[in-house]
This record gives structure tokens, sequence and C-alpha cells, in this order.
């Protein structure tokens, strides 16, 4: 019991002590850009534990679900069919290195060409942004399949495709799912920020154009607390997959 | 059983032609245990490789009469991790109803002594224990052929003392013909009714010869009695000479 | 050779996508279009300026951040209470998107480089310090007790260079983070760079002048990727495995 006591004190412990130093620093802080740490928290409370969630908040997170979703899907069953052909890779390879060396956020004023600043825009800004951690590491995945499992496969008339291969590159896919994840909530942000009528990030924007500053400080907060709280689902869902990965991981350490 | 006649594969690696196999000819009777023994690198994988269709000859013919299975040295690799035991071993059924293919995973797993082990993964078990559901894998599997690639070379002395009487028992339930390659000649003799004994590549069949020993096997006696000796040394010559002569 | 034929049609389909109306021109105009946009930027002196103080944001943006991650990480990762005092901090820290500072950056130095460079240092640090601490925690630990017993300085000679692979990489994957940062930041903030010509391009409506500057980025990345790879093997040359990067 003390164990794990210790164990939650010292992973709170200086996390904990750093938002206590920044509150009382900042207390009674007359600075018109740095707000107190107090106000900050109060404006949290009027500003997004209201309607302004549901308006604003859901509807960028659901854009993220379904772009980041069809990222996935796209991503997988591409670099699956590229990973498995050795001359498509190599046909392949060099434009995939152009396409994904361009920074996803710069294509947002190219895809409101097409795409206006609706949520179109947006969710295909996610999709060409998270598609690529997933697709190239689909295909890293894919390429380093055991040659004894596939001849395993061979042997005992087992299909590949549909029992080997996305189990055997679910790690890799994995690596890639999470950072597309971090790149995904980047993009929903800045798809906003540059263009949009709503969302997380032109809500925040507002703010800051409007210097509503502690209303706007309260939005980073927000978003920094929506990151940490995806990643750790993120980790959660992995851990649940990856299960067997994990233990063969220690068992080979061992 | 399986029949190799005149078998030659020869490899371009890189530009360079590598003769593996020259003209490799034996057969194997229905039922029969044989070993496959000679010096390292002489081809001996690649023979069970065309033996079971994972390569192409480049001329002759390795065909195997009947379902086949095949056990592979780095069982660490050959086991699906993320499966668990009777998972791995029910695989390759997947044709079966639910109840024939538990029924057959349950078999196959008694008879290598690993029932408890059904529901664990691969990576929690031993070396020898992971082989051991590689060899349930072939049983469940019902082949009429066994092809095994040197098997018990990755585990411990004491472990493969234990896989070979295991072998020898399931070959004799199952009355598979079973093509055991090894470098170990003590093991071949051990194990086989017969032994044949490679050239270093590009290999030919050097010998042929007939382990007319008792069926009944013992780890402590056989390999004591004086015929094994006998058939070892003349083995162990064979394998010398091979080694020496493959630049003549 | 093959990846050539893959460029070729990729150029091939954009210049007669468009032409053929397949895809509207005003959504995407022709390759040779957009090439002969790039070659009247590339005479006006605004567009070396821009790509001048893009690399200069990014270079000056990741050194700082590798230099702050090394040192941060080496003196975390080589106090074992550090280390687990500070691990939670750096899990909640990380996940925190750069662009939530945004916002911050311009009320607080506006629109300048330095807001941006405030972005860049922010997102590659992380990449930075997560690869250095996992460098540190790989020492192994025979190397380690034989510095104990040599009495060797730790940092200098068990440390660094167990760690340096991970810096390598750290260091690759911190480039291309800084790079769209960078840009991101140009575009959002409106500090001086590609990213600002890029929004200026799209507010004037002069689309084959916006695909020109977005192809130079791409461009730039793919320069980066290349050259830190290229730098990464070179620090990598002497390790006996190559190391699997470690998930960031």
């Amino acid at each position: 019991m003390s164990a794990t006591l210790k164990r939650v004190g010292i992973w709170l412990g200086l996390p904990v002590a750093l938002v206590t130093v920044w509150w009382f620093a900042s207390a009674g802080s007359t600075d018109f850009f740095r707000p107190s740490l107090q106000r900050i928290v109060q404006a949290f409370r009027e500003t997004w534990l209201g309607p302004r969630f549901v308006e604003e908040v859901l509807p960028s997170l659901a854009r993220l679900a379904v772009g980041y979703v069809l990222a996935v899907i796209l991503g997988v069953v591409i670099g699956v069919a590229i990973g498995l052909s050795v001359r498509t890779r190599a046909l392949t390879e060099p434009v995939l290195e152009f396409l994904r060396a361009i920074p996803p956020p710069i294509l947002v004023p190219v895809i409101m060409l097409f795409a206006g600043i609706e949520n179109t825009m947006k969710v295909i800004v996610i999709v060409f942004g998270c598609i690529w951690p997933i697709l190239l590491n689909t295909v890293e995945g894919v390429r380093a399949t055991d040659e004894v499992l596939t001849d395993t496969c061979q042997v005992y008339g087992v299909k590949p495709l549909r029992h080997l291969v996305l189990q055997s590159a679910s790690p890799q896919i994995m690596t890639g799912a999470r950072q597309a994840l971090a790149i995904g909530i980047i993009l929903m942000v800045i798809s906003e920020m540059v263009a949009a009528n709503n969302g997380l990030g032109f809500t925040i924007v507002q703010f800051q154009r409007g210097f509503q500053i502690p209303e706007m400080w309260s939005g980073v907060l927000l978003l920094g607390l929506i990151g940490v709280a995806l990643a750790g689902l993120f980790h959660l869902a992995e851990r649940r997959v990856l299960v067997w990965y994990h233990g063969s991981r220690d068992a080979d350490r061992r | 059983m399986l029949i190799v006649d005149r078998l030659s594969k020869v490899y371009d690696a890189h530009g360079r032609r590598v003769e593996a196999l020259a003209d490799i000819t034996f057969s194997v009777a229905e039922g029969e245990f044989a070993c496959v023994v000679g010096p390292s690198g002489c081809g001996k994988t690649t023979l069970l490789r065309c033996l079971a269709g994972l390569l192409s000859p480049t001329s002759g013919t390795a065909t195997v009469h009947g379902k086949l299975a095949v056990v592979f040295q780095e069982y660490g690799r050959s086991l699906f991790p993320w499966l668990r035991v009777r998972d791995n071993v029910g695989l390759p059924l997947k044709d079966l109803s639910k109840r024939e293919r538990q029924a057959k995973v349950e078999g196959a797993l008694e008879a290598v002594g690993l029932t408890d082990a059904a529901g664990a993964y691969p990576w929690q078990l031993s070396g020898g224990m992971q082989q051991r559901v590689a060899i349930a894998r072939a049983i469940a599997y019902g082949p009429r052929v066994l092809l095994m690639d040197e098997p018990f070379a990755a585990v411990d002395a004491q472990t493969r003392a234990d896989l070979e009487d295991l072998i020898r028992d399931v070959w004799h339930r199952l009355g598979v013909t079973l093509l055991f390659i090894t470098h170990d000649i003590d093991e071949s003799v051990y194990l086989g009714q017969r032994v044949i004994v490679l050239s270093s590549a590009p290999s030919r069949v050097a010998e042929n010869i007939k382990i007319d020993l008792p069926d009944e096997r013992d780890q402590l006696t056989t390999r004591g009695d004086a015929r094994f000796v006998e058939l070892r040394a003349r083995i162990y010559a064979h394998i010398q000479k091979a080694k020496r002569g493959s630049t003549s | 050779m093959k990846g050539l034929l893959g460029l070729a049609c990729f150029g091939a389909l954009w210049e007669l996508l468009p032409r053929l109306g397949v895809v509207p021109s005003q959504w995407a105009p022709p390759l040779s279009e957009v090439v002969r946009a790039l070659g009247a930027e590339a005479r006006e002196r605004r567009f070396w300026d821009a790509v001048t103080d893009t690399l200069v944001t990014w270079a000056l943006g990741l050194g700082i951040a590798v230099v702050a991650g090394i040192v941060v990480g080496v003196v975390i990762g080589a106090v074992p209470l550090l280390r687990t005092a500070t691990a939670s901090t750096i899990e909640f820290l990380r996940p925190i998107p750069s662009v939530a500072l945004i916002p911050l950056a311009v009320v607080l130095y506006g629109v300048t480089i330095t807001s941006t460079l405030i972005l860049v240092v922010y997102a590659s640090f992380w990449q930075v310090l997560i690869q250095v601490l996992h460098g540190v925690a790989d020492v192994d630990p025979v190397a380690r007790d034989t510095a104990s017993i040599y009495r060797l300085p730790k940092v200098r000679y068990l440390y660094w260079p167990t760690a340096l692979p991970y810096v390598a990489t750290g260091v690759r994957l911190a480039a291309s983070v800084a790079l769209i940062l960078a840009v991101t930041g140009e575009l959002v903030i409106g500090s001086p760079g590609l990213g600002k010509q890029i929004a200026l391009a799209q507010m004037s409506n002069a689309v084959p002048q916006m695909y020109a500057l977005v192809l130079v980025t791409g461009l730039i990345g793919v320069a980066a990727n290349v050259l830190a790879r290229f730098a990464e093997r070179r620090a990598l040359f002497w390790h006996p495995s190559v190391r699997r990067e470690v998930p960031a």
C-alpha cells in the first residue's frame, strides 16, 4: 500500500510543485499579458465548461477523429500494398519522400483552393498530414516480416495477408499512429487558426485578436490538456493491442 | 514418401554462381525415418527447402507424396508471437470446425507433453518448449511427411536428448515419413533407420547407410552399443573425406 | 532507377491532369506553370530573403533545441533521482501541441522571428530529449562497472558514446519537426520566411506562385532529411548494431 502511495507521490511530486509555484508566483499579477494562474483557471471554468464546449470543442475533436481514422485506414492499406511489392516500393519511394517532406500546415492554403474553409478542408488537411507517418511505418513494418514466419505460412497453407502481415507489422504501425496523432492535433488547430469560422483553434485566435488574454491562456491550457489526454488514451490502447509485443520484448531482455 | 531425383540447385548471388546441390538422388520409403548429415555449408537446408516447395530446383525433382509439414531450426521465429500456444498449434487447421480443431490441438499438445502450456504465449516458454509447440503444430496438421531442419541444434544438450526421444515417439505413433536434417552425427545414427551423407558443396550423396540398430532406442544403452559406434565412425570418416576431397 | 521513373510519372500526371481539365486549373495549375512561377520567384530578391529567413530560423531553433536537449538529457539521465522525479513532468509536457504556444508567443513577443523560434525550439527540444534519455538509459551495465573500477569520468567515456547514436536519431527527428514548425510559424504568425510568402501568395490568389513556394519548401525538407540521415549514418558507422529508433 505504501509502495503505491510512494509511486503516486513521486509521479505527482514535481508537476504539483511546479503548478503551486506558478500559482503563487503569478498571484496578484497586474501584467496584462501574463495574468495570474487563478485568473486563468477562472476564465477556463467560465469559457469552456459550458455550451462552448459542445459548439466549438466537440466539432474540432470530431474532425480530428474522422481525419485520423481515414488516415489510418488509407495509410495502412496503401502501406501494405507498397510494402509487399519490392517493385512498387522502388517506384514510389522518391515521390513519397518528397510528399512527406512538405510541412503539412503549409498545405492549408493549397487545400483551401478546392475545399473552402469548411469541414472538408480541415479533414483533408488532417488526413494529408497524418497519413505519412502511418504509411511509411506500415511499409517498414511489412518489409520487416520475418521470413521464417512467411515460410511457415507457405508450408501450412496459411494466407499471410490474413494472418501474418498486419499482425507482424502492428508494432511499427502503432509507432506511426502515435506520431500521426501528434501531427493531427497540430493540424486540427492550425487549420482552424488559418482559415475557419468555428472550432477550438479559431476561438483561441479570436480571443488573442480581441485581447481577451485570460480566455486565451485558458484556451492554451485546454489544448495542452487535450494533447495529454489523447496521448494517454493512445498509450492505453497501445498497451492493450500490443500486449504480446511488450511481453516478448521483456522476455528478450531477460 | 519422398523422392529426390538428380536434384541440383544453383544460386545466382551478386553475379557469383554458387552451386549448392550438384546431383542429389535418394528416396525415403513410406513411414521411414531418414536422417541427412553433411559438413557445414553442404546445402542441407537448400535440400529441405526444395522438398518443402519453398525453393524451385535448377534441375531435377524433389517430390513429396502427401501433405507435408516442416519444423524449422529457429523455433523462436517460427511461432506467431501474438498467438497463444493453442492458437499457434491450431492455425493451420482453419478449415476444420471449432470442435474438431480443438480436439486435434489438445491431442497434439498432449503428445508433446505441453497440455498445461496451452494458454501461454510462445515467448513465455523455454527454447525446448517452444520447439515442442512447433512439433505439436506439425502433428496437429496431420501430415504424411515431416521435414525437420536441424530442429534441436539450438537447444542445450539435456533438452536435445529429451526432444530426440520425443520425436522418435511421435514418429512411432503417427507413422509419418520423416526426413531429419542434422549436423550431429551421433544424433543421426541414434534417430534414423537410414542416414544419407552429403558431400561438401556442390553436394552429392556420398553414402546412403541403413542403420540396423534395434527399433527400441535408448540414450544410455544405444549410444554405447558396438554397432552404434561402428556406424558412427563410418559416417564420421565419410564426412572427413567429403570435407577434404571437396576441392579434388 | 525505378524511383526516377516514379518521379517522372508523378510529374507527368501533374502536368497532364490539369491540362486535360480532369483537375480544374484553379485548384492546381500544370507543373510547367508552377516551374515557370518558380523561375520568376528565383529572380526576386524577396524570395531568397525568405529562403534565408526560413533556413536561419530552422537552423537556429534546431541548434538551441539540440544543445538544450543534450544537456538536459544527460543531466537528468545520469542522475537516477532526477530521472524518476522528472518522468511525469516530461510525460505531461511532451504531448502539449506546440501550436498551443502560438497565441501566447504572438501576444508576448509579437510578429517576430522570436515567436516562431520559441515554437521551433519547444517542439524540437522534446524530440532530442527523449532520444538522449533513452540513450543514457541504454548504457551497458558491464561497461558502467568497468568505468567505475577504472575510475573513468562517466560522462565522457560512458554516457556520451552510448548516447551518440540516439542523439543522431534525435537530431534527425528534430530537424524535420523544426522545419515544419518554422514554416508553420511563418504562415500563422507572419514572421518573415517562406511560410509568410505562401500566405501572401494565397491572399493575392497567385496560385502558381503559391504552389512554387510549397514545392521549394518540400525540396528543402527533402534536403534536410537526406542531410540528417547522412549525418546519422556517419555517427552510427562504428556502431555494432544499428539501433532501432526509439518511438518518439
